[in-house]
């Protein structure tokens, strides 16, 4: 361990000293091929990549992970990100004929289990391929946009340029998302991912009951179960309340008893 | 196309780059001196718990001038803390300094024991309790009831099945009519197989929730906002605000799998309440039942609740004391910024003073 009390600041200053003059250098306009002049849109690309690598690191650092982990470009909670290419189109083509052969033997229904969760995973896959192609084209649209603007008649901050950016891309994203054919692939990417791990969890009940360990829907039947009898027991109580009531009422009415006060019974009373 | 909109010198560029440096450098500094974040800043008692809710009573400075006391019920994603987020910000503390006697209902965090809770367990169960519980410590009737975006529909509902024990109802960002043209989450909600959703996941955890309200917006959410962080980082309690925010925003509850399904499929899919066929349990809501005053509460630029989903209550209760307020903000902003906590407290006890 080193002694020195700042270590770990000195090398987070160093390595954003670092990060952001490699950055800086991106756009430097003597630093283009043979110093020529790198004309300012590519300046503007390189300035939003840049920030698009920050805006990534910060929220991989927010949401706990490693400063390294934004590099593989994060993971959605909807799952991984696969890659979208025209080998795979192919490849999926072929392993969907080959998961259409029928299934044989002892281990028939396995295999069949397993050809249908392989064909979700490629569905799904052919889903997210479809929704990257709408975010693409919403980024395109955007920087399209961002090239019609009029031409400032002073000299710009990149701040101010990347807000401007920010905005019509939002703008370009909004329209697309309000779309009838978002809603569909959205819609879409959701279910796949939904058969997917549906497929997955079957497989692991079914390694559960062979070594003999409870499985998520035992527990869930049992936890309906319970939910429905603490419903029950709780509309029997309401009715016990009721009836006790109806009997102070009746008791007060042949004066031999005072009625019950009209109030509400004790929080404790009222759990189901 | 014009090919060269931009004017950005570069050495200008340079510099720019060369102060952002130097914030980020100074930033660990700042952020190593800020320490737990915490949120709810009102005193505050619990006096009801039941499985994970939590009906709270906050304490005020001084004794509250209303007789009638004031149920707050949150909505189901997010903590309910947005609206005591910290002593300069907070809803509660307003409303308890115009003399309001306020309470809260928190749902706390659902687990697979609560897997099977339906919005019939919600409404018709816990908050019947809370309210029966703050009924019976004030010995009265009926309280005022105040229903935030979600927990507006579940106050919407209440009031309709029991009407006699709301005396007045205040609504915040609440939705009615889920299928107006602006409204992003219902319009991706639509085609989804709720069912599916539902029967795989159980509970629907809240990062997945984060992630479909991130995506509402993404480069302002994901991207812009951190790279402005950058201008506070100096500021030590700029960046306790920013975190104490960012805590709230990903501090969130999952959601119990039936009341989710009912939700989505009820509510954002089938727009039952707009209709007048949404059912809690075996009981339909019908929102003409709601005769007691309504102020409805709902924000201009709000993103996630439109205005145009917010506006069509009054034409659908019962009401012949209906009043719409609309105010200069957004979903959250309704609740935290400065112009917030000035005008949206003060009309809400001026509101309530008057019945």
């Amino acid at each position: 361990m080193s002694d020195k009390p700042h270590d770990f600041i000195d090398q987070y200053q160093a390595w954003v000293r670092q990060g952001l003059e490699a950055w800086s250098r991106q756009f430097d306009p003597k630093a283009g091929p043979e110093g020529a002049t790198v004309p300012p849109p590519d300046i503007a690309a390189r300035l939003f990549a840049g920030l698009g690598g920050y805006g990534e690191w910060m929220r991989s650092m927010a949401g706990g992970e490693g400063p390294g982990a934004a590099l593989d470009g994060g993971l959605p909670p909807f799952g991984h990100v696969p890659g979208g290419s025209a080998e795979f189109d192919a490849w999926a083509r072929a392993a969907k004929d080959m998961l259409s052969l029928p299934a044989f033997g002892l281990t028939r229904e396995q295999q069949e289990e397993q050809q249908a969760l392989l064909k979700a995973w490629i569905e799904y896959m052919e889903h997210y391929q479809r929704y990257r192609t709408l975010l693409q084209g919403v980024h395109e649209r955007a920087n399209a946009a961002l090239r019609e603007q009029a031409p400032p008649t002073d000299a710009e901050s990149m701040r101010s340029v990347y807000d401007r950016w920010v905005n019509l891309a939002e703008e370009s994203y909004a329209e697309a998302a309000l779309s009838e054919e978002f809603r569909e692939v959205y819609a879409s990417l959701v279910n796949a991912q939904m058969r997917v791990k549906l497929l997955q969890q079957r497989q692991v009940e079914r390694m559960a009951v062979q070594a003999g360990m409870p499985t998520r829907k035992e527990v869930d039947s049992l936890g309906e179960r319970l939910q429905a009898a603490r419903r029950e027991l709780a509309h029997m109580r309401g009715l016990a309340a009721e009836v006790e009531s109806l009997k102070a009422e009746v008791a007060a009415l042949r004066g031999t008893k005072k009625p019950a006060a009209k109030r509400a019974t004790k929080p404790k009373d009222r759990r189901p | 196309m014009n090919e060269n909109p931009f004017l950005i010198d570069p050495e200008r560029a340079r510099a720019e780059v060369e102060a952002f440096r130097r914030k980020l450098e100074a930033g660990l500094e700042t952020l190593k001196k800020v320490g737990p974040i915490e949120l709810g800043a009102t005193p505050r008692e619990a006096v009801y718990t039941e499985d994970k809710l939590t009906l709270w009573h906050f304490k005020g400075g001084k004794k509250p001038a209303s007789k009638t006391p004031l149920l707050i019920c949150y909505a189901l994603v997010n903590t309910p803390w947005m609206i005591d987020l910290q002593e300069d910000r907070s809803m509660v503390r307003n409303l308890l300094a115009q003399g309001e006697d306020v309470y809260l209902v928190d749902w706390g965090y659902p687990d697979g024991a609560d897997r099977w809770l339906t919005l019939e367990d919600y409404i018709d169960g816990y908050l019947d309790r809370c309210v029966d519980v703050v009924r019976e410590r004030h010995g009265i009737e009926s309280l005022n009831l105040l229903g935030i975006c979600q927990g507006g529909v579940f106050s919407l509902c209440y009031a309709a099945l029991h009407p006699e024990k709301v005396r007045n109802l205040v609504t915040m960002v609440t939705p009615v009519d889920f299928h107006t043209p602006d409204n992003m989450l219902s319009h991706w909600a639509r085609n989804v197989d709720i069912d599916l959703f539902v029967d795989t996941m159980g509970n629907v955890p809240a990062d997945v929730m984060n992630f479909a309200y991130l995506t509402l917006k993404p480069l302002r959410l994901n991207q812009q906002k951190y790279i402005g962080l950058v201008d506070i980082l100096d500021n030590p309690k700029e960046v306790e605000n920013f975190l104490r925010m960012e805590k709230w925003i990903f501090d969130s509850p999952d959601q119990a799998g039936e009341a989710f399904r009912e939700f989505a499929r009820d509510f954002f899919q089938k727009n039952l309440l707009m209709k007048g066929e949404a059912r809690i349990g075996n009981r339909v809501v019908d929102l003409r039942k709601i005769t007691q005053p309504v102020l409805n509460i709902y924000a201009e630029q709000d993103h996630l609740v439109p205005p145009a989903a917010s506006a069509p209550l009054g034409g659908l209760v019962g009401s012949k004391d209906y009043t719409a307020l609309a105010f200069k903000g957004g979903h959250i902003g309704i609740y935290v910024s400065g112009r917030a906590q000035k005008q949206v407290p003060p009309a809400i006890h001026a509101w309530l003073a008057d019945r």
